[in-house]
This record gives structure tokens, sequence and C-alpha cells, in this order.
């Protein structure tokens, strides 16, 4: 019998529990994923959140996602509405929400470019060609990721002619790029792929070790991260919004919440910016 | 000549399968991916050992939140899986049933949560529904399993003008009430670890601040959350009594975390746009399809990824499967009270308590920078943890035997009296485990190994979402003809025993 009560009771209280869903308020809610150190992430974003409120005039919300597949997945079901995205997934989420719009990106995304690291038992050294890493085994970072992936596989594609699973002996996605220098340095894969950020701050924290791991080739330079308003945020906020909270990105300045993406400073940005993104998306097949 | 052969004694049943196992195992040692690539995995171990040795409880924010989610998508998982799973153990004889059943156990909690987080978004309704819904499954199985082996005669002390639900509850059920409740309290224990798992995709469990610092390598951070982790499983015991769920359960709702709006269109567009194949997306009728389109994209998917993927899934699940064999027995033996004095004993089951409470994909990792890339890590994060639930479950088992009043050694009362009664057990937990196995190497898949999780995980990431349906399918599949398989295996043992 006390099972037969359990189960009424726990029944009972599901229900209501689906019942009672929709008293939450909207709130302008947002999302990012910063390219490094995602230690204390609601703490530091929870403060850009309280920056927009300020600016903006309404309640705004930080959501932690973990992946940018999740991000996108949020956006398009307009859980949230603005997001930090990386190349692709910003143009991943700008075909699935037609007339969402990016309104900022970072400065140094300009000019964003990758690194190709390998492990000294290769014999490779920086060159300003394309090295010679054919038969090699070969790590990404996440699958999702425009400077662990998307771009490293477009310029590989470009000069061996090959896709990456025929050119290397072994093909991995790390998931991170801390983890691709890991693995690298660790000699578990011989050469990587990785944010030249990542790369630079992980360098300056003393978390490399010169002797086993280091730069062979650097990418030309791609824009890569940006702020993406929703399509229908100027309907749900008033007329205006978006451009009110273009301007507020664009006007943050306080170190403190600049560090958290790392980016020294936001500018202006429009669709057209990433266009070089989707081509090279489409190319190599991520993008149908 | 007659003579000799009865001298030849036959095999026994256990023998052969267990033989069968390694023999597989063996077999396909030589075309499975197993290279050790290490050159200088000694930095980041060190890393990681100083991580463990300054573990930082204070590292990870809202700690106690992510503890209480963790524990609330447990209890209302299980909850909910109870309340789908126990009817249905009742109808479970009928093979609809039965197969559906086998179906929703079939597919992993990360992938429920992929496919949910769809239509629910980031929502608890999202990770409850993960959790109860292959739970439902595996309750109902295993629910009906139990009370099958409950005896009919109580139902001959009871009153015929009884309802049939009376003499069901009093005549049947009763009897084994003891055992469904162990049972649904080890379930508990797996919700705990599911929950935890789902964090991996972003769920606010201790999952979530445990992936991320070990993907970025905050080892002290990392090293904290699993100690916590560890320890509430190890004392589940102690904060869950059977009679407190009730109570928790109420908890956990009022402490679920908010959950946002439902958006009843999301489910509309998954079901009409997202799972449709691409050949199909702008079609008005069924003369507008084009068979050849979507006949390659079918083809292409089962062939360029369903095909290998299941290919190293098996691979992978039937080397893990003999691994496990092997880590079942040494842990089940040095946790043995039978064979080690009172505090080594307790140290053997915190080594089996450990084994089982670090998350697979956990133990991959650090495999992975010990060893390299290659299926290796999975195999041994795969053993690692079925081995040691395995043998904890047999330990408890084959510590309330009686020691025999022989005077023979130690190790050979232990071989010669312990291990023949439980092990015909243990086996029948590593075949119910090898379909556990089999869903576990999605996990793996995520991680970057071949398996089908792998090709699912992808086609998630690239938003093909028709694609990523089409190899669930394939993945359930799979994990029922292998239900199938060993199911028939254990019952042709049975029938063998009774005729």
């Amino acid at each position: 019998m006390k099972i037969l009560t359990t189960m009424i009771t726990s029944l009972t209280l599901i229900l209501s529990l689906l019942v009672s869903v929709n008293v939450i308020a909207t709130h302008f809610t947002f999302t990012a994923i910063p390219d490094e150190n995602e230690s204390q992430l609601r703490t530091r974003f929870e403060k850009v959140a309280l920056y927009l409120e300020k600016e903006l005039g309404v309640k705004v919300k930080y959501l932690p996602v973990k992946s940018y597949s999740a991000a996108v997945t949020a956006f398009r079901n307009n859980q949230v509405q603005l997001a930090w995205f990386g190349g692709l997934s910003g143009v991943q989420a700008r075909i699935l929400v037609p007339g969402s719009q990016a309104i900022a990106q970072g400065y140094e995304d300009q000019f964003f470019k990758s690194y190709f690291i390998a492990h000294h038992s290769t014999g490779l050294t920086i060159n300003e060609n394309f090295p010679d890493i054919n038969d090699k085994t070969f790590t990404f970072g996440s699958k999702g990721s425009t400077s662990g992936r998307l771009m490293p596989q477009y310029f590989i594609e470009q000069h061996l002619a090959k896709k990456p699973q025929q050119a290397f002996k072994r093909v991995g996605f790390s998931g991170d790029h801390s983890r691709t220098i890991a693995q690298v340095q660790a000699g578990a894969y011989q050469v990587g792929a990785v944010n030249y950020k990542v790369w630079q701050s992980a360098l300056s924290a003393g978390k490399i070790d010169t002797n086993k791991v280091s730069v062979i080739w650097e990418t030309p330079t791609y824009p890569d991260y940006q702020w993406t308003i929703h399509a229908n945020v100027d309907a749900e906020f008033g007329k205006g919004f978006a451009n009110k909270v273009q301007a507020a990105l664009l006007n943050m300045n306080t170190p403190e919440l600049l560090s958290s993406f790392p980016r020294s400073s936001f500018i202006n940005a429009e669709n057209k910016d990433f266009e070089p993104i989707l081509t090279v998306a489409k190319k190599i097949g991520l993008i149908d | 000549m007659a003579l000799l052969q009865n001298t030849v004694y036959p095999l026994g049943y256990w023998q052969k399968v267990t033989l069968s196992i390694w023999f597989i195992a063996v077999v396909i040692i030589p075309f499975a991916d197993i290279e050790i690539v290490n050159f200088d995995p000694l930095l980041e171990l060190s890393l990681m050992a100083q991580g463990l040795i300054h573990a930082d409880f204070f590292a990870t924010e809202y700690l106690f939140q992510a503890i209480i989610q963790t524990l609330n998508f447990a209890i209302i998982g299980v909850s909910l899986g109870l309340l789908i799973g126990a009817p249905l153990a009742l109808i479970y004889q009928h093979p609809l049933v039965s197969g559906c059943c086998a179906f929703l156990r079939a597919i992993h909690e990360i992938f429920w949560a992929l496919l949910f987080l769809q239509v629910f978004g980031l929502s608890p309704i999202t990770g409850i529904l993960a959790i109860a819904i292959p739970f439902a499954g595996t309750f109902a199985r295993v629910f009906h399993d139990i009370i099958n082996q409950s005896s009919d005669s109580p139902l001959e002390s009871i009153d015929s003008r009884a309802d049939i639900i009376s003499r069901y509850t009093y005549g049947k059920i009763a009897q084994v009430l003891p055992q469904l409740i162990t049972y649904t309290r080890y379930r508990f224990e797996c919700a705990l670890r599911s929950s935890a798992v789902l964090g991996f995709i972003g769920m606010p469990t201790l999952g979530y601040y445990l992936e991320t610092a070990f993907k970025q390598g905050n080892y002290s951070e990392g090293a904290a959350l699993l100690i916590i982790f560890i320890a509430l499983i190890g004392t589940i015991r102690y904060w869950c009594p059977p009679k407190l769920l009730g109570i928790y359960l109420v908890v956990a709702c009022i402490t679920l975390v908010e959950i946002p709006t439902l958006d009843s269109s999301l489910l509309v567009r998954f079901i009409s746009q997202d799972i449709i194949p691409p050949a199909l997306v702008n079609t008005l009728s069924f003369a507008d399809v084009q068979w050849s389109l979507l006949y390659t994209w079918f083809s292409d998917i089962i062939t360029l990824q369903a095909i290998p993927g299941a290919i190293s899934t098996l691979t992978l699940a039937l080397l893990a499967l003999a691994a496990s064999h092997f880590v079942t027995l040494n842990a089940h033996a040095i946790a043995s009270k039978h064979l080690w004095p009172g505090p080594l004993v307790y140290l053997g089951q915190f080594i089996l308590l450990i084994g089982r409470s670090v998350p697979e994909y956990i133990l991959a990792f650090i495999f992975l920078i010990l060893l390299g890339p290659s299926m290796l890590p999975a195999i041994l994060a795969l053993a690692i943890h079925n081995g040691s639930v395995i043998a904890y479950l047999t330990v408890q088992q084959s510590n309330a035997i009686a020691p025999p009043l022989m005077q023979i050694s130690t190790l050979n009362k232990f071989n010669y009296h312990i291990m023949p009664s439980i092990y015909p057990n243990m086996m029948a937990l590593l075949f119910y485990r090898f379909e556990i196995i089999v869903r576990e190497t999605a996990v793996f898949g995520i991680l970057g190994i071949m398996t089908l999780g792998f090709y699912i995980d992808s086609n998630f990431s690239e938003i093909r979402y028709s694609n990523a349906l089409i190899l669930i399918m394939c993945t359930a599949l799979l994990n029922v003809a292998i239900d199938h398989i060993s199911m028939r295996l254990l019952n042709s043992h049975k029938q063998s025993l009774t005729t």
C-alpha cells in the first residue's frame, strides 16, 4: 500500500509541476561560451547581465550552456534572445532563425587565426608554408568550433587535397582547445589545431612546455566570434530594442566585463561579415 | 577406451560461456584499434595528481545548487520511471510490451536528453524524462523477472472471491516487496550517476562542472567534485532510507530549478521539420518525393556512419565484456570477507565504490592521456566501471554465504566453495551489463572514439536531427538484438537445468 501512496503522491506532484510552468515571467536572456577559461562562468556572466540590465532597462538573465550546438538550440527555441557565438555556430543559428542579426564582434575577431601545433618527436618546426603532416595523427578541438575545427579542416583540405580522414593516420576531436594542447603535449596526437588566443594565454600561464610542443604553422585570418540577436526582439521588447542592445555591447568598456569573453572591445558587425565562414562550412560539408 | 572416455570431464555450461567470451575477444583483438601511443604523459599526470592532493572544494560556483539538482533529477527521474515501469512489469510477458521496453532502455540517457533538448530546451523536464524513460523500461523488465520468481502458493490461501488486484498485491507482490525495494534503491544509485552524466550536455548537475573542470585542466576543482560525487554515492544508505523517499520527492519538486515556458510549437516543429529527411522537407504530396535522393541520403547514413559505427561499437563492447569479466573476478576477490580480514575488506569495498562511482567518461579521459587515443582507454574505463558494479553486487551475495567448515586453505575454500555458488549469478549480471556496456559506448563517442555515439553526437552538432534520429534508431535496434540474444543464452541455460 505504501508504494501505492507514494506513487499517487508523486503522480500528483509531477502533474502539478507540469501545470505550473507557465507562470514564469519572460526575461531578456543571453548565453555565451568564452573560448577559454570556463571556470566561474555564471558568476562572471551574471555581472555582464547586470550591466545589460542597467543599460536596457529590462530584466536580463544569463543561461549557461555546455556546447555551441546547445547554444544554437537555445537560440532557435527563443530560450535565449542574444548569444555570443563562434563563427560557425553564429552562421548556423542565423540560418535557423531567419531575420536574426550579427550586431557586434570582438575587436580581435575581425582577424582571428588558428595555430597548428606539433609534438617535438615529429621534428616539425615553424614554417611559413603549410607543413607536411600527411599520415600524422591529428586532433581538432570541439566538433562545432570555428578555430578548432572548421577553418583548420578547410586549410587541410585545401593544401593536402584530401579529407582529414584520408590525409591522417588518425583524426580526433579533443572537445576543447586546452585538451588539444594537453594531448599534443603528451604526444597522444602528433599534430593539432588550436585557437591562437587560447595558445597564447596557456603559454603565458606557464602551462606549455615549448620543448615538447610548439606552433608549426598559423592559418590566414578569418572572422570568428560575434554577438547575434534574435529576429523578434523588437516585437517582444519594444521597437529599437536590437539597436539598444547593440549600443550597450559596443559601449561595454569595463576591463572586468570584457575579460570574461576575453576581448579587448566590441565593434560593429553585420551578417555579411561572416559570409566567408558560411562558404567554408559549405565547402567542407558541415552545412548543406 | 570406454574407461578413458569416462575420465574426460565435460566443460560446465558457465565454463563454456566464459571461454566463449574470451575466445571472441582474442579473435577480434587483431582487428581492434588498441595501439598505445604515449610519449610524455607524465606532465599531465603529475598535474592530475597535484589536483587530487590539492582538491579545491571552493573552486566551483553554485556547488550546493549543483548537488541539490543532481539529487532532484535522480529522485524525480526514478519516481517517474517507477510510476511508468512498475505497471508495465505486470504485462511485460506481452512481446509488444517487452519489445517497447527494450527499445526505451536501449537509448542512452544522453541521447534521450539531446532529443528532448530540441523540444523542451534546457529545462529540468529534459533531464527528468531522459532518466525516467529508460529507467521505466529497466524497471518493467527487472520487476517482471523478480515477480515471476515469486511462488504461487500464497495465491491459494487467498479467498477466491477477492478481486484480481488484491489477489495480485497480497499473493504475489507482497512476498517479493523487499527485493523490489532493494532493486529500486540500487537504481537510485544508477540514477544519481545518470543525473551527473547529463551535466556533460548542459543539465545543471555536478557533471556540468565536472566535465568543464577536467576538460579545461582544472584538476583541483575536478578532484573535489569527484570526491563529493563518490561520497554522495557511498553514503546513499545513510541519507536515503526508502521511508524518506516520499519526503525527498516532495522536497525535490519544490527545489527544482525553474522550468521555462513550454512551447508546443517546438514539438510540432521537431516532428514536422527537424526529423524529416532533407529530401522530404519541401514535398507536399507522395508524388513529389524524389526517391533517388531519399535513397542516397539513407544509404549514405547507413554505409558511412551506421555500419562503421556499429562495428566499432560492437568491437569495443565485446572487448570490454571480456575485460569486465577479468575486473569482476579480481574486484570481487579483493572485497571478499572470505579472503581478507575485516579492515582489508573495507578497503576492498572502498575500491569498488570508487570504481563504480567515477563516471566512465572521467576514467577514459585519464586513460586517454596515459595510453593515447585508441579504443584502449574506453575498454579500460568500461571494464573498471562495470566490473566494479558486478563485483559490488556479487560480493554482497558471497559475503552472506557461511564459510565451509573444512580444513582447507582460505584460497581453496574461496575457489572451491564460494566461487561456484556465486558464479552463475555473476555471469548473469555480466550478460545483463553487456546491454549496458553497449549503451555506455555512446559516452565515448562524445569523447571522440568512433562508436555510433560519435556519429550521433556529430549529427547533433551539425544540426542534422533526421540523421541523428536514424542513427539512434540503429543503436536501439542493435541493443534490442543484443538483449534478445543474451536473454536467450540465459534462458536456454535455465531450461536445460529444469529439464
